[in-house]
């Protein structure tokens, strides 16, 4: 006998429809599962096995041939456990399908119960558009499967639950279905408390607790007002990484669209816990300096977004700007440009999206101490130089501003009066964020293209001189000049000011270009 | 010239030109009366001299010792075109020291065969040579035990004759701290009419020779290489501009590379140059004491910048001090007295009428300038513009720009600020707490400042720069 259920399946962000046909017929008593499947879904054939045992059914002792249409497509994970196991059930005759648009989607443990998947939010947005009314999920993803409106969604502990929900109010069998108890020889675990990671998951900062670098707060208060991407430079100990740690306070909370956007790319990347609903807040990811390409940009087998796409809407923190692999770093270019990432594969390419705000941090040279007023530094002369071309000059032309933390004085950490807290820039931020999207039509000012730069900052006669005098002084470019227009707007944002000012001009001015560091000329 | 050698038919005299029989000693008597064939045969046998030190291994004893043992440079090269120039040369000690090496030998032999070539090489490069046959060599490295035959320089030699130099020597390592008092005392010396001398390393050497030509004075840069790469690639602007206003010299020829050897050999001339030498910044273990040393040596007065007392930079310094060798160094004008020059400039931000140029722009002449008087009208960026168009400019004189004083031509909060960095290098946040002004505030002021050239920034410190480098207390 044969049962035909729908399913679905992940494909980069999007969700794409997935045919799970079973053949129960008389033969030898195997399963085979066709249709490009990986490692993990091969071994479905046991998780099934356990699941219809356990919860029971009888497994039936037959050819069961499974086939995943269509057979073109690779897939991979356990999201269609469920699916396999109640389509043996119905073509083994032990439920009889009820009929209506039901779709299901988990992964089996061997008792029976059904274990959260990566990427039910898209892939439901997939099955609703195809016209399903109902969907079985399993239970820890039903707060993000929620998200979708239109139809109804059947949160599944156990095969029990699936089973039910196919063979609707009249299944008798189905009813009499049960749940195996989990035999817990070693106890019982609280696996979700279990997830939450012990290294990597530092608190976010409050600017109260960051003593000294009044100059660098204003940096980044600048930089994240306008969405500039933003260069810390500065010695061990400056406290970069600190001040790089209260981002996530000072940021203001996603909007819808982006909310579900940001929700997406968590639920793809497995991120979401059990439970989670809509993202509010704006991520912050800081990978470590050894990461590689995918897991920076995004792809691998699996076709993952990358911490870039994870950052998507919020801030990418690149610690140790200087000591990650070029190669990586240069895959960066064209996201932070263009806003998104194309994953190109020989069966067609991928796109993630990408809009992320840059922060770098970065030493002045390998020991550190280059410049520093108190310390000499270690290294043989040039190294410095060198030290800074490691990272290539386009991507440091995308770095807006350069900020340069000088090492805290003891004084200031015990003395002076206490910090502002982030609460109160934050506000600020957010003000000026509304301020530059109402009137930039919903961008931040770092994404002004020049010739708007320009317009949108109405200078008078007088600054556009100035601005003239800057640029002729500095020898700056096009891109450099574009650079401190779209600063100097914000910085006129901050200040609740519709107009920009020369003074605008020259503060933002001073926020150094960070592709200057490369000329060594300057620097001598 | 080509057939019949270098020095015509007859071939080379056999006469040492100048009396230079010690095999040590190339010494000539300038301004010696030459009769018209003599100054011929001189200008033969300066060329041939030029010829033997471009040659890569030939140094002022090899030159000597190949000049005493045939007479003449000319007949060196005139025996070496011929193959015959490694029969009887050395003395047997020498020999056995290996004093002219075949690598050597080739290399004479190769430069023979076409001498012209190689004058034509120098002159293509720009490069002009003295030598010691030469009545105008430099009557300040005369004074060397072992005066270089032949010096290879670029630029305008007459920054050899300086009546006054002063040398400034420190570590490549500099600490802004370090750099800044280099720039400061390159930059009052030079408004003094005093030639800054220096190596043309990074650090000490660099700020020195910038900051003196930032004043408007001259620069003379003793190099330790060949004038093909005259210094490290980050200071190929500054040699630039050194060659505008001042000379770069060294006793290597064009192609030849910097080795360990080369730079103490350097320092000595770098000692020879100057009148006293400054040593700014020098750790325990540096090149500048080798520089300190030669200037004790050669009786050169020698002064030397404390520093900080805890700073390993200038445990080289401190030393200099307690051994008694150097004297502190009290500034430009102190320097100046001391030495026993007549002092021609005023401190700027005293009074008027002085040396003081202001390189980055005149904002009275300067039609930028126009910019800020037209903003300090509407937004309040008052007394911008200094004491007035064409107050007191004398550029088309050739002379310093203008005299007025720095500070009172500047708006208050920038004459607030530029008095703070004045002192010394300063990072924002302690700007900051100084002034109480805010971050935006701050930073459009320092820019405005960095546009006039008072002010420049280094990694996280402001620094200054300019005139204000001469308002120092």
């Amino acid at each position: 006998m044969l049962a035909t259920l729908i399913t679905a399946v992940v494909d980069g962000l999007e969700g794409a429809l997935v045919r799970v046909e079973v053949d129960v017929a008389p033969g030898l008593p195997v399963c085979q599962i066709v249709g490009l499947p990986d490692a993990a879904l091969s071994e479905a054939r046991e998780r099934v096995r356990g699941a219809i045992r356990n919860s029971g059914f009888l497994y039936p002792q037959q050819r069961i041939t499974v086939n995943l249409a269509p057979a073109g497509r690779r897939k991979h994970g356990a999201a269609y456990d469920v699916a396999i196991a109640v389509g043996i059930l119905v073509a083994s005759g032990q439920v009889a399908a009820s009929g209506g648009d039901w779709a299901l989607l988990g992964e089996l443990s061997l008792s029976g119960a059904v274990h959260p998947v990566a990427g039910v939010l898209p892939m439901v947005h997939t099955l609703a558009r195809a016209g399903a009314r109902r969907v079985g999920v399993p239970a820890a993803n039903a707060a993000e499967a929620a998200l979708v409106d239109g139809l109804e969604i059947e949160p599944l502990l156990g095969l029990d639950d699936a089973a039910r929900l196919v063979a609707g109010p009249r299944g008798r069998r189905a009813a009499k279905a049960t749940r195996a108890a989990f035999v817990a020889v070693s106890g019982t675990f609280d696996e979700r408390a279990a997830g939450a990671a012990l290294v990597g998951s530092d608190p976010p900062v409050d600017l109260a607790d960051v003593r000294g670098q009044a100059a660098a707060r204003w940096g980044l208060e600048v930089a994240l007002a306008g969405g500039h991407s933003l260069l810390l430079v500065g010695p061990p100990g400056a406290g970069k990484t600190l001040l790089a740690r209260t981002i996530p306070g000072l940021l203001p909370p996603l909007d819808e669209r982006e909310a579900l956007e940001v929700t997406v790319i968590a639920s793809v990347a497995g991120l979401l816990g059990p439970g989670d609903g809509l993202r509010r807040a704006r991520p912050f990811r800081a990978p470590h300096h050894t990461a590689s390409y995918p897991a920076l940009v995004g792809g691998g087998p699996r076709l993952a977004p990358g911490e870039v796409s994870l950052a998507h809407t919020g801030v990418l923190f690149l610690d140790e700007l200087a000591e990650f692999d070029r190669d990586v770093l240069e895959a960066l270019r064209q996201p932070l440009e263009e806003g998104s990432v194309v994953i190109a594969r020989a069966q067609g390419s991928l796109r993630f999206p990408a809009q992320v705000q840059l922060v770098a941090a970065m030493n002045p040279c390998r020991c550190g101490y280059h410049g520093d007023p108190e310390r000499a530094c270690t290294c043989p002369p040039g190294e410095p130089e060198r030290y800074v071309r490691r990272i290539s000059g386009p991507l440091l032309d995308r770095l807006d501003l350069r900020v340069e933390m000088p090492r805290v004085r003891p004084a200031d950490l015990l003395l002076g009066p206490d910090p502002e807290p982030s609460a109160a820039a934050a506000v600020r931020i957010a003000s000026a964020r509304e301020r530059a999207q109402s009137r930039n039509g919903g961008r931040l000012n770092a994404r002004l293209a020049g010739r708007e730069a320009v317009e949108l900052c109405r200078l008078a006669p007088s600054a556009r001189e100035l601005l003239a005098v800057v640029a002729a002084r500095r020898s700056l470019s096009a891109r450099g000049v574009h650079r401190i227009l779209r600063v100097a707007r914000t910085i006129a944002d901050l200040a609740d000011r519709e107009a920009v000012l020369e003074a605008d001009l020259l503060a933002a001015a001073d926020l150094r270009d960070p592709a200057a560091a490369l000329r060594p000329e300057l620097a001598a | 010239m080509l057939g019949v050698g270098p020095f015509g038919p007859r071939g080379p005299e056999a006469q040492p030109v100048g009396g230079g029989r010690d095999a040590h000693s190339l010494r000539t008597r300038p301004g010696a009366p030459f009769r018209s064939s003599e100054v011929e045969t001189l200008a033969e046998e300066r060329q041939a001299w030029v010829v033997l030190a471009t040659v890569d291994g030939v140094g002022e004893r090899t030159l000597a010792h190949l000049v005493a043992t045939h007479g003449t440079a000319r007949r060196v090269l005139w025996l070496a075109a011929r193959g015959r120039l490694g029969r009887g040369l050395a003395s047997e000690p020498e020999r056995r020291r290996g004093v002219l090496a075949a690598a050597t030998l080739a290399g004479i032999e190769a430069a023979a065969q076409d001498p012209g070539a190689r004058l034509a090489a120098l002159a293509a490069a720009a490069v002009w040579t003295v030598t010691l046959l030469d009545a105008d060599y430099p009557a300040r490295l005369q004074t060397l035990l072992v005066p270089p035959p032949v010096l290879f320089g670029q630029g305008d030699p007459r920054a050899l004759d300086a009546p006054r130099a002063v040398a400034i020597v420190g570590t490549r390592r500099a600490s802004p701290a370090g750099r800044f008092e280099a720039s400061r005392a390159a930059a009052g010396l030079a408004a003094r009419g005093v030639t800054v001398v220096s190596g043309l390393a990074i650090g000490i050497d660099g700020a020195a020779h910038a900051a003196a030509l930032e004043a408007g004075g001259t620069t003379l840069a003793a190099i330790g290489a060949g004038h093909a790469r005259p210094g490290p690639a980050a200071h190929r602007a500054l040699v630039r501009r050194i060659l505008e206003r001042g000379a770069v010299i060294g006793e290597l020829p064009p192609a030849a590379r910097a080795s360990r050897g080369t730079y103490p050999r350097r320092n000595r001339l770098i000692v020879a140059l100057a009148d006293a030498v400054l040593v700014v910044e020098a750790p325990a273990r540096s090149g500048a004491l080798i520089t300190a040393h030669l200037a004790m040596e050669q009786g050169v007065p020698l002064y030397v910048v404390p520093g900080r007392a805890t700073s390993e930079l200038s445990a080289g310094c401190r030393a200099l001090l307690d051994e008694g060798s150097g004297h502190a160094f009290g500034g430009a004008r102190e320097l100046c007295r001391e030495l026993g020059w007549e002092d021609t400039s005023v401190d700027v931000g005293q009074s008027g009428g002085g040396a003081v140029v202001d390189p980055a722009g005149c904002l009275t002449c300067d039609p930028a300038a126009a910019v800020f008087s037209s903003d300090a009208a509407r937004d309040g960026f008052a007394g911008l513009t200094g004491t007035g168009p064409g107050a007191a400019c004398r550029v088309a004189a050739g002379g310093p720009r203008h005299d007025a004083a720095v500070l009172p031509a500047l708006s208050m909060p920038e004459r607030e600020v530029a008095r703070i960095v004045a002192r010394g290098p300063i990072t924002m946040d302690q700007l900051l707490d100084a002034t109480r002004a805010s971050p935006g505030e701050l930073a459009a002021t320092l820019t405005l400042l960095q546009l006039r050239g008072l002010v420049r920034s280094m990694g996280p410190l402001y620094l200054p720069a300019g005139r204000l480098l001469l308002t120092a207390p």
